[in-house]
């Protein structure tokens, strides 16, 4: 059993791991033959996954309806979108449009799917400027740099703001937007480039770490 | 005074969302049209790499994006596809977001009539359906694209088509773009535009703007819309006034207010605490 469950996908793991890094670094044909295969599979693989996660959701929500639990209802509302959705599309074949005509999948992705989507996002922006009055307090010399590169960033961004700058201190004959473009050429390039830096080696680390078997929580508990 | 001040800390924030409202349905209404004068230099440079590209060149758009972020995203994938119909050139449309495809769909229904009328599906640009592995598709448009997009959309053989020809992998194009709010222009950059030298540029909300940076200064990108700014700078270039410019209007002044909470609490705050 330990050959099955543990020694065999260890296996798979270093060998498919070690090719496919050794196609990025041997650009032959053979490499290339190879990643037209695993890409292939790894589609397929896609497919099944999507699947299982999608059972995985139904089994999870039907659990908390039959068990009632706290806020089950919302529950059956997972059920009521996705058949909303994809009884239409099989209907439909997947098309959204037949010629010019909206096929019920189409009218679902328009209609429900575009509207309440566009709506869950744009709540954000009544939190944001909620937010922005009841807890930005400028207590400390960091938060006060936080707001002042807020500050100029938001006034360089919109037409408003660059009229307001340019009324207010003009005068300083210093664009509003030279000093986004340094703020973004500076800062937050040494910022952004340390962050990138820090996920690149750790995502190297813990591929390696996959790859020869020390990382090994994909396997599960068992 | 100060009983006045506390209460108006603690203002109930239904207040400011009805302010909110309010502020925003005005110039969404009524556009005021205020001038777009500084035109991001990231969004020059895309426009200028479009602008140089000789007739017949190759783009390959990747919109990512899903009806969430349409507002920022979806008029920048218009304003350029927009433009490169303009310059005669071909243009080849993907998504790795299947949340995308009805965007996509309207973009389609729409090219013949006001895009880029007079220009032909399948001779100067060709939609492809959804694909489900971002990271296979990446890899895979840089060897072969056909191996992974057979058929277009609609099930037509995506090799016959004469927008296809000559075209075999991302060494043939001239230029690729992602238009996205997620991480996949991050993706694209370093499976195809880094391994494979293909010159890339970005399109993403604004708020991911900023991170983006240190891919510009390395010329990783070539160019970058960011946000509906960006949008309403591209339309601005081409000379096209639509959904970005007429956005940009109340997003200055949502700006704008957050800007003032933010100072006018502040400044309650510590009236509160030394006066």
């Amino acid at each position: 059993m330990t050959l099955i469950k543990k020694h065999i996908p260890l296996a798979i793991c270093f060998i498919v791991g070690l090719l496919t890094l050794s196609t990025y670094y041997i650009p032959t044909k053979a490499s290339e033959n190879y990643i037209e295969v695993m890409n292939k599979w790894e589609n397929i693989m896609a497919g099944f996954a999507f699947l299982l996660g999608l059972f995985s959701l139904f089994f999870s929500h039907y659990n908390k309806m039959k068990r009632k639990v706290d806020g089950w209802g919302y529950s059956l509302f997972v059920f009521v979108g996705f058949f909303a959705m994809v009884i239409p599309s099989v209907l439909s074949h997947g098309r959204q449009m037949v010629g010019p005509d909206l096929t019920g999948l189409g009218w679902g992705y328009r209609f429900l799917f575009n509207a309440l989507s566009g709506t869950m996002f744009s709540v954000l922006a009544f939190y944001i400027v909620s937010t922005a009055y009841r807890a930005f307090r400028i207590k400390s010399a960091q938060a006060g740099v936080l707001f002042v590169a807020a500050l100029i960033v938001i006034v360089g961004k919109v037409p408003l703001g660059q009229m307001i700058w340019e009324t207010v201190l003009g005068w300083t004959h210093v664009g509003v937007t030279d000093i986004v473009q340094w703020l973004m050429d500076v800062p937050v390039v040494a910022g952004k480039r340390g962050i990138l830096m820090g996920l690149a080696i750790g995502g190297i680390v813990t591929a390696l770490k996959i790859v020869f078997g020390i990382e090994r929580q994909y396997m599960g508990k068992d | 005074m100060k009983n006045f001040i506390e209460k108006l800390l603690k203002i109930d924030r239904r207040v400011i969302f009805l302010a909110l409202t309010l502020l925003l349905v005005f110039p969404i209404v009524r556009p005021l049209g205020l001038p777009n004068k500084n035109i991001g230099n990231e969004v020059k440079a895309l426009y200028e790499k479009i602008e140089g590209l000789p007739p017949g060149s190759f783009i390959m758009m990747s919109l990512d994006y899903d009806p969430a972020t349409r507002p920022e995203l979806h008029p920048q994938a218009v304003a350029v596809i927009r433009h490169a119909m303009r310059k005669n050139l071909r243009v080849m449309i993907l998504t790795l977001n299947a949340g995308a495809t009805g965007l996509i769909d309207e973009i389609g229904e729409r090219m013949p009539k006001d895009i880029a009328p007079g220009k032909v599906y399948g001779t100067d640009y060709v939609i492809l359906p959804y694909q489900p592995n971002p990271v296979a598709v990446m890899t895979q448009i840089g060897m072969d694209m056909y191996k992974i997009y057979d058929k277009d959309r609609d099930g037509a053989l995506l090799k016959d088509m004469p927008v296809m020809k000559g075209i075999r992998n991302v060494k043939d194009m001239q230029l690729g773009m992602c238009i996205t709010g997620t991480a996949m222009l991050d993706y694209w950059v370093a499976y195809t535009a880094d391994k494979f030298k293909f010159p890339f540029a970005g399109g993403t909300t604004a708020v991911s703007q900023m991170g983006y940076a240190p891919y510009l200064q390395t010329g990783q990108l070539k160019g970058l819309m960011g946000g509906m700014k960006g949008a309403a700078d591209y339309e601005t270039l081409i000379g096209v006034k639509e959904k970005g410019t007429s956005g940009i209007d109340a997003l200055s002044l949502a700006h704008m207010m957050v800007l003032i909470l933010i100072v006018a609490a502040n400044i309650m705050m510590l009236w509160l605490k030394y006066l």
